[in-house]
């Protein structure tokens, strides 16, 4: 057993989210004015939409990329005159490059990525953030998943959650619900009820003692009979043991793309991919991040492969809690900065566009002076994504699921056609509690009554 | 010793509700007095304590933590707990420990503070109280530079102290919230928000050495007060504070000293942990002839946690209400190393940490400051329903290797009378004495608690 692969598995993003100016960094923004954006900043979206057949019946997979992953040298910037000279060493040649635009290009260890996006079925989001904009991993992947406008309480709820609570019944995604795959990330926290599904690599305990174990809980113990016959339902989905010798992450994205696929899987899937927080020796065309990104690359590749027919339907977004610093560190690494790309892969996905205003790297332009200027709010995102692919009503958008984010619109144009046949009534159908309550204050509310 | 079908079920209630699972032999040992020899455990002098004099003291593991060791602690630490856990004769008091571990819930992941001295802080502040002063559980978990690094509170400076006002800085509730929201009084305790920024006051100045404080002698730090508590004066806002309708004068540190006295004994904060208490040990739906009798014993002692958990031993519950609850991961990983007799090896921790967070209890990595969660469905699910079965199978493997033993003879040791004809029967006749080990440690006997 020594020789397996999970022996090193620990989680180096998160050691490094202890690294020194994490926690300094939160003193720095506290003593600086937010300041508004400026004019003249170079801007490419708002095109027309494509008009295409609406989807019915809408797949939506939700990546959380953890540790805060480098925006600028995934879709590079080439067009910006400051790149070159402000990532030095870790720079990537304009040449080795997959060309998007006349501005952009990705990451040349992302080619998947970059075949879905010249097939129109991937875009960018560029210069997102949350909206804190806070370098803190923990308070950023909160902020992130309960789509708070700030820090509420610790048990605040996800606002896919709220999603699911406030869609009236009948709607598939209603209907479905959501999965959570490996993590129990925040995002799907609350009252509403989802399903989880594990990769591992743990060996399957099979026939004949499978069989004794079902029977035993039949004869004893009907609740855990029930558990157990849906848990090993959803692995049969998943396909779970049959991948061979892959990674979990990989196993994970089949395995979302499998489930949401199913006629009977769930309509959300959630997964979440460690490993960006690249403080130090960060690589340029190869190294680590290239690691990290081509396992990502290859990963959204085989959800696709899995997702099968229900691509045309399907929406992956991925987001991180934030980027990196437009400067090089002392380490050939970057450290923790506000705005960064958001990914968008599907068929659903009005794709072959790096969208977002682009704001510049010159030492003028950068957010404290340090990172990249978010221009885009990523609720815009999300809110785009909700409202013309799962056609989730304003009133939901802007109450329940997203609280006081009036002024971050939906953002127009990520989806290929609006879908009108999910279109959700503008009332919530349940009570979409921003916190879950705590058992304790149950209790004294029931004293009370 | 063949028990009466009472006994057994006695011990049976003993062993799963209350401990950390049988032994082999253990029900016998145990006899017909299963509640009396839960209540000898708690009642033996120095029952709590890790008598190893490797594991660092104080001073050493704030100081190896900033030094590049604390992961070395941290597995150290875990190991000498889980030989705890096993050495135990029922477990009542390791379940104790691990119950206010979690009540104090921090996360090694967030900053090498933690990491490096979690281990120290739960044998020197949570053993060392577990069955003393709830208000010495609370100043001594406060006063830790890992809570203080948990919850954020090292850069909390009063905006009116001679450095808030130099540097313009502020306050950061986020160490107060969770010690009136988690700590003591619990959710819809009677506290206000203003009440919440009042304590953030209070606990102004409460602060540790950082590395590059003990480097450059900045802040008061210096080699020799490397990683450990310091109260910083200057940052702590002075005059009197008004929290929860009484004035609590200037006195500096003194002043949150007070504060947590009296929070440690008020009458919110005494239901708060009845409740939880009986939550965790015997139903997810706690009422109150069962929450009040403790939450009186606990008013009666001034918090004596002895007094409130043989309290909890004389509930009628405790010993008549259905084993409804599941085992949680982490106990049931401890209660199969304790049938088993034997745990991972030291260099092989992942054997430990990969089950575990597959099921998403590792131990010391609680996601949220909340802990990890006591609700049956939290545990009981259709995902950790198959995946306990792959896991208990990995568990035999890596605990035995491959089993000489006979099962059903292990089960009698286990169980006694109490096991099922049900369970029995299923116990022999394959072809692999794991795989009948697997049925042992799934079966409905061994699971719920």
């Amino acid at each position: 057993m020594t020789d397996n692969p999970a022996k090193n598995a620990t989680n180096p993003h998160l050691r490094c989210a202890a690294a020194e100016g994490c926690a300094e960094s939160r003193l720095l923004m506290s003593r600086r004015a937010m300041l508004g954006v400026t004019a003249g900043l170079f801007s490419w979206a708002y095109m027309p939409r494509f008009a295409e057949a609406a989807s019915t019946d809408p797949r939506l997979l939700v990546v959380v990329l953890r540790g805060g992953t480098d925006g600028i040298n995934m879709v590079v910037p080439l067009g910006d005159p400051h790149y070159v000279s402000m990532r030095g060493s870790i720079a990537i040649p304009a040449a080795s490059t997959i060309p998007l635009n006349s501005f952009f290009g990705l990451h040349p260890a992302m080619p998947k990525f970059g075949a879905m996006f010249q097939a129109k079925d991937a875009a960018v989001v560029h210069a997102t953030c949350v909206p804190m904009r806070n370098r803190s991993h923990f308070d950023a992947q909160d902020n992130l998943e309960s789509g708070l406008p700030g820090k509420l309480s610790a048990n605040s709820t996800g606002w896919l959650n709220r999603l699911l609570t406030a869609l009236p019944a009948g709607a598939p995604v209603k209907t479905h619900g959501a999965i959570e795959i490996n993590d129990a990330p925040l995002i799907l926290r609350g009252p509403a009820p989802v399903l989880g599904w594990s990769s591992t690599w743990f060996e399957a305990y099979e026939n004949p003692g499978l069989r004794l174990v079902r029977s035993l809980y039949r004869a004893r113990d009907q609740e855990m009979y029930d558990m157990l016959e849906r848990g090993l339902e959803a692995n049969r989905l998943a396909g779970g043991y049959n991948d061979g010798d892959i990674s979990m992450l990989r196993k994970g994205f089949r395995g979302a793309g499998r489930l949401i696929g199913s006629p009977n899987g769930p309509r959300i899937a959630v997964l979440a991919v460690d490993g960006w927080d690249t403080h130090s020796d960060q690589g340029g065309t190869t190294g680590f991040m290239a690691d990290v990104m081509a396992e990502l690359d290859t990963a959204i590749d085989d959800f696709k492969t899995a997702v099968g027919a229900a691509w045309k339907d399907t929406v992956m977004v991925a987001a991180t809690e934030f980027g990196r610093t437009v400067r090089t560190n002392g380490d050939d690494g970057t450290d923790h900065g506000v705005g960064t790309v958001a990914l968008l892969a599907g068929g659903a996905v009005n794709g072959g566009k790096v969208f977002g205003d682009w704001p510049g790297l010159a030492p003028n332009q950068l957010y404290e002076d340090s990172d990249l200027w978010p221009t885009t709010d990523l609720r815009s995102v999300f809110k785009g994504v909700l409202r013309d692919h799962l056609g989730v009503a304003r009133n939901l958008l802007n109450g329940p699921i997203f609280p006081d984010s009036a002024g971050a619109t939906p953002f127009r144009n990520l989806i290929k056609s609006s879908a009108p046949a999910g279109a959700s009534s503008a009332v919530a159908s349940a009570p979409v509690p921003l916190r879950a309550e705590p058992a304790i204050a149950r209790y004294r509310r029931e004293q009370r009554a | 010793m063949a028990l009466s079908l009472q006994a057994a079920r006695e011990a049976l209630i003993a062993f799963q509700r209350f401990g950390l699972g049988a032994k082999p032999g253990g029900p016998a040992q145990i006899g017909g007095g299963a509640k009396a020899a839960v209540r000898a455990e708690v009642e033996t002098a120095n029952i709590a304590a890790i008598n190893d004099p490797t594991l660092p003291s104080y001073p050493k593991a704030c100081s190896e933590s900033q030094k590049g060791h604390a992961e070395d602690l941290r597995q150290q630490e875990l190991a000498a707990r889980v030989d705890k856990h096993i050495a135990a004769q029922i477990g009542f008091v390791e379940r104790l420990v691990i119950f206010w571990a979690n009540h104090f819930s921090m996360s090694v992941n967030k900053d090498d503070a933690i990491r490096g001295t979690m281990g120290q802080w739960e044998r020197d502040v949570v053993r060392a109280n577990v069955l003393g002063r709830f208000g010495r559980m609370l100043q001594g978990t406060i006063a830790h530079p890992a809570m203080i690094a948990y919850l954020d509170n090292q850069d909390s400076i009063g905006p009116n102290s001679p450095i808030g006002l130099e540097w313009g800085v502020g306050l950061n509730e986020n160490l107060a919230r969770e010690i009136l929201e988690l700590h003591t009084l619990g959710s819809d305790g009677g506290y206000t928000e203003a009440d919440v920024t009042a304590l953030a006051k209070i606990i102004t100045g409460w602060s540790f050495v950082r590395s590059w404080e003990a480097d450059g002698g900045y802040n008061g730090g210096t080699n020799q007060n490397r990683g450990r508590f310091i109260y910083r004066g200057n940052w702590h806002e002075p005059g009197p504070v008004t929290l929860m309708g009484k004035s609590y004068p200037a006195l500096g540190q003194q002043q949150a000293e007070l504060v947590f006295q009296d929070l440690a004994v008020h009458p919110a904060t005494a239901e708060h942990i009845a409740f939880k208490l009986v939550r965790h040990f015997i139903t997810d739906e706690p009422t109150p002839a069962m929450v009040n009798p403790l939450k009186q014993k606990f008013l009666q002692t001034k918090g004596n946690l002895m007094a409130v958990s043989l309290a909890l031993l004389d509930l009628p519950e405790a010993w008549s209400a259905p084993l409804t609850k599941l085992r949680t991961p982490y106990e049931m990983t401890i209660a199969q190393y304790r049938a088993l007799g034997a745990r991972y090896e030291n260099d092989n921790i992942w054997a430990f940490s990969e089950p575990l967070n597959a099921l998403h209890q590792m131990a010391w990595e609680a996601p949220t400051p909340e802990g990890h969660a006591d609700e049956t469905p939290k545990w009981l699910n259709p995902d950790a329903m198959r995946l306990r079965l792959d896991i208990a199978e990995f568990h035999n493997r890596v605990c035995v290797g491959y089993y000489q033993g006979n099962v059903v003879q292990l089960a009698d040791r286990l169980f006694n009378a109490a096991l099922s004809k049900q369970t029995r029967d299923r116990l022999t006749g394959l072809e692999y004495p794991n795989d009948e080990l697997v049925i042992l440690f799934t079966s409905p006997e061994f699971q719920r608690r």
